[in-house]
């Protein structure tokens, strides 16, 4: 069967993901939850080739997450849905969301302006869910009682059950080449050399921005309640790329909209 | 293809560690003492006063930048040299855990206006009708935001007069400009001691910084400290030597008996409120409107301005009210004379009428311009067509004459 999906981009992908890991594994060491902003300020400032192992890991990261929305298209395109069994189809739809959660945990422990506030936000629209919203909040943010503890948790067990996941049933690792690896790895350090992501600092400001993908909620929080911007409104990708195996035109048609309507909020919140 | 993608990741890896290994880095991570991280401890030593110290302020809530950086080109992005500096104002000494309400009373202030100039100038020349009326452009912020706005009243403003407001950039003109301006530092701001390496803030606001200012019209700051503005130009007539002192500006100044309250040691602002100078957030044309502070209210009053508010200095002591200036020293307040100052036929003078034993009279002011030279305008720092110069037929030095104002009678001082 020809693949539906472009090698070059799958393996970015995962390329991109595994160095994420490892980078992260190694600015795990002198990072601290209980102190979230002032260790990570010292893994950039005082830790000898620190700045560069967080630096690389903010970028492949984010090539991570561009990568496998790429990757999705690629494969709504190419119908791979029709190919999936149902409960395959469930569970790796589901990576996308965890893939996410990594990414915007990623942030809350950075412990900065930035993170901290979308931390906040998250937890708030965590806990307006029905019966599950204390577990989820308690699993994944709890920002306000426990500071960037519990996300860090999340971050790292996410990124390695996902890791884990992934290689044992979605690709076979040992058949990423050194080219892919060396090639990700590059557009990384070149994005770290060329654009060093900064740690946001404005304590007193009266308007902070959350993460880049998180802008569209933010500001769809700004006209609708939190159950329809905080929760529906972000949920509904995720429901119509399921769907997609079943009603492939109408929701890959609702996606196209729905993506509209997200990078309009975005622009719109990115441009306060 | 596949071995120069290696290749390349290798060499660029290898910039990249090299970047890395040179890269300058700190022995901690600094924090103030509230726990804010404020890399910029790692290279800067200098040392604020104690209000602002470098352990509990750190350096970017003042100069801003970005604190969690230790690379000097990122972590110097944003800075500002002037925290005072009213454009910077709302973000720096008016921050919200600050002094969040002093930037916009400041800045509708007339020392940050100038309307009271403005107006005044423009209703003489008859640029706009003879009532005081609040106008939208009489307003230094507004000329900035307009250079196009121009007339022969604001022409003459903007090269004569517009050095002295608080929206003048601190160190942005040579010579004895340097000085002034800086919004509020234009006040506040004191040298330090050479090893600190910093100046101070203070609110003990010293008469000289208010003089940068306050020493030309009826030369107040002058004549308070005992100058008075000669024609002398450093001829060498006073006893035969050149008996004179020149002001930063180049004019020359000679000694003269000083004002009683600056030989008791208060300098402007133990008498003047803060509502007076900083603003009290009201939008006011003249400067008669916004001073609030009276001879009566410590000598032989109940202690308040004309406004009704205690004057801050006034305390009571064993039953009597006495004065306490900024440096703390204590001062007894002497009641108006009953028999002279209560005097029915002395009902209607001003105190000034008869405590003010001379002032400065210059008399026979007047300005020309000449078209064909050009004159930097102090607002926007550009030179433009029309140079103005100011006469004066002859100055002197002698008691007051009175005049009435309303109901009263007063001093009047040409100038």
């Amino acid at each position: 069967m020809k693949s539906l999906v472009s090698p070059w981009v799958s393996w970015g992908l995962c390329a991109s993901f595994l160095l994420a890991v490892v980078t992260g594994i190694i600015i795990n060491y002198p990072y601290r939850a209980e102190i979230p902003l002032i260790s990570t300020v010292g893994i950039e400032g005082t830790v000898p080739f620190g700045a560069l192992f967080r630096y690389l890991h903010y970028y492949s990261g984010q090539l991570a997450f561009l990568l496998l929305i790429w990757h999705t298209t690629e494969a709504l395109l190419g119908q791979s849905y029709r190919y999936r069994r149902p409960f395959f189809w469930t569970t790796l739809i589901s990576t996308y969301p965890l893939t996410l959660l990594v990414l915007f945990t990623g942030y809350i422990i950075r412990g900065d302006e930035t993170g901290l506030l979308a931390g906040r936000i998250a937890e708030n629209l965590a806990l307006k869910l029905p019966w599950v919203g204390e577990l989820i909040n308690r699993l994944l943010f709890a920002v306000m009682e426990e500071g960037a503890h519990r996300a860090y948790l999340a971050h790292v067990f996410l990124s390695w059950g996902l890791l884990v996941g992934l290689i044992s049933w979605h690709f076979r690792l040992r058949r990423l080449e050194l080219e892919d690896l060396s090639l990700w790895a590059s557009v990384a350090l070149l994005l770290a050399l060329l654009f060093p992501p900064s740690l946001e600092f404005a304590p007193l400001a009266t308007h902070a921005k959350g993460p880049w993908f998180f802008l569209g909620v933010q500001e769809a929080l700004r006209y609708f309640s939190p159950y329809l911007a905080g929760l529906l409104f972000p949920t509904l990708p995720l429901l119509l790329l399921w769907l997609c195996k079943w009603w492939p035109r109408k929701a890959v048609l609702g996606l196209l909209l729905w993506h509209v309507i997200y990078l309009s909020f975005t622009i719109a919140g990115a441009l306060r | 293809m596949k071995n120069w993608v290696i290749l390349g990741g290798v060499l660029l890896l290898f910039v990249v560690l090299v970047k890395e290994w040179r890269r300058q880095r700190a022995p901690q991570v600094f924090t103030t003492t509230s726990g804010q991280v404020e890399m910029c401890l790692f290279c800067h030593q200098e040392k604020p006063e104690k209000v602002h110290a470098r352990e509990v302020v750190g350096c970017s809530p003042c100069h801003l930048g970005d604190p969690l950086r230790t690379d000097k080109s990122l972590a110097h992005r944003g800075i500002v040299k002037n925290p005072g500096d009213l454009r910077v104002a709302d973000r720096t000494c008016g921050n919200p855990a600050c002094h969040p309400e002093i930037p916009s009373q400041v800045k509708k202030s007339l020392m940050a206006t100038n309307r009271g100039i403005i107006n005044t100038l423009r209703r003489y020349w008859g640029e706009i009708p003879d009532q005081p009326s609040v106008r939208l452009e009489d307003d230094v912020a507004y000329l900035l935001k307009h250079p196009e706005l121009k007339s022969t009243a604001l022409d003459y403003y903007r090269k004569l007069c517009g050095s002295c407001h608080l929206w003048f950039e601190k160190g942005k003109f040579p010579d004895f400009l340097k000085e002034k301006g800086g919004g509020c530092v234009a006040c506040h701001l004191v040298p330090g001691p050479k090893e600190a390496k910093h100046p101070r803030l203070t609110r003990k606001i010293p008469t000289k910084n208010c003089v940068r200012c306050h020493n030309r019209s009826g030369r107040i700051g002058l004549t308070y400290q005992g100058l008075y503005e000669d024609e002398g130009y450093g001829t060498p007539y006073l006893d035969g030597d050149f008996g004179e002192e020149m002001l930063p500006d180049g004019r020359f100044v000679r000694p003269i008996p000083p004002d009683v309250h600056f030989k008791a040691g208060l300098v402007c602002v133990d008498c003047h409120l803060k509502e007076e100078t900083m603003g009290e957030g009201k939008t006011y044309v003249h400067f008669e409107e916004s001073v609030e502070i009276t001879c009566v209210a410590c000598h032989g009053g109940d202690g308040k301005t004309a406004k009704g508010r205690m004057v801050p200095g006034i305390k009571k002591e064993k039953g009597k009210l006495v004065f306490k200036d900024k440096e703390g020293r204590t001062h007894p307040l002497k009641a108006p004379d009953p028999i002279k100052c209560r005097h029915p036929v002395h009902r209607r003078l001003s105190c000034q009428a008869c405590h003010a034993k001379r002032v400065p009279q210059c008399f026979g002011c007047h300005v020309r311009m000449d078209p064909r030279q050009r004159q930097t305008d102090k607002l926007t720092g550009k030179e433009t067509r029309g140079a103005w110069e100011e006469f004066k037929s002859y100055q002197r030095l002698t008691t007051p004459t009175l005049g009435v104002k309303g109901k009263e009678i007063v001093i009047l001082v040409p100038g």
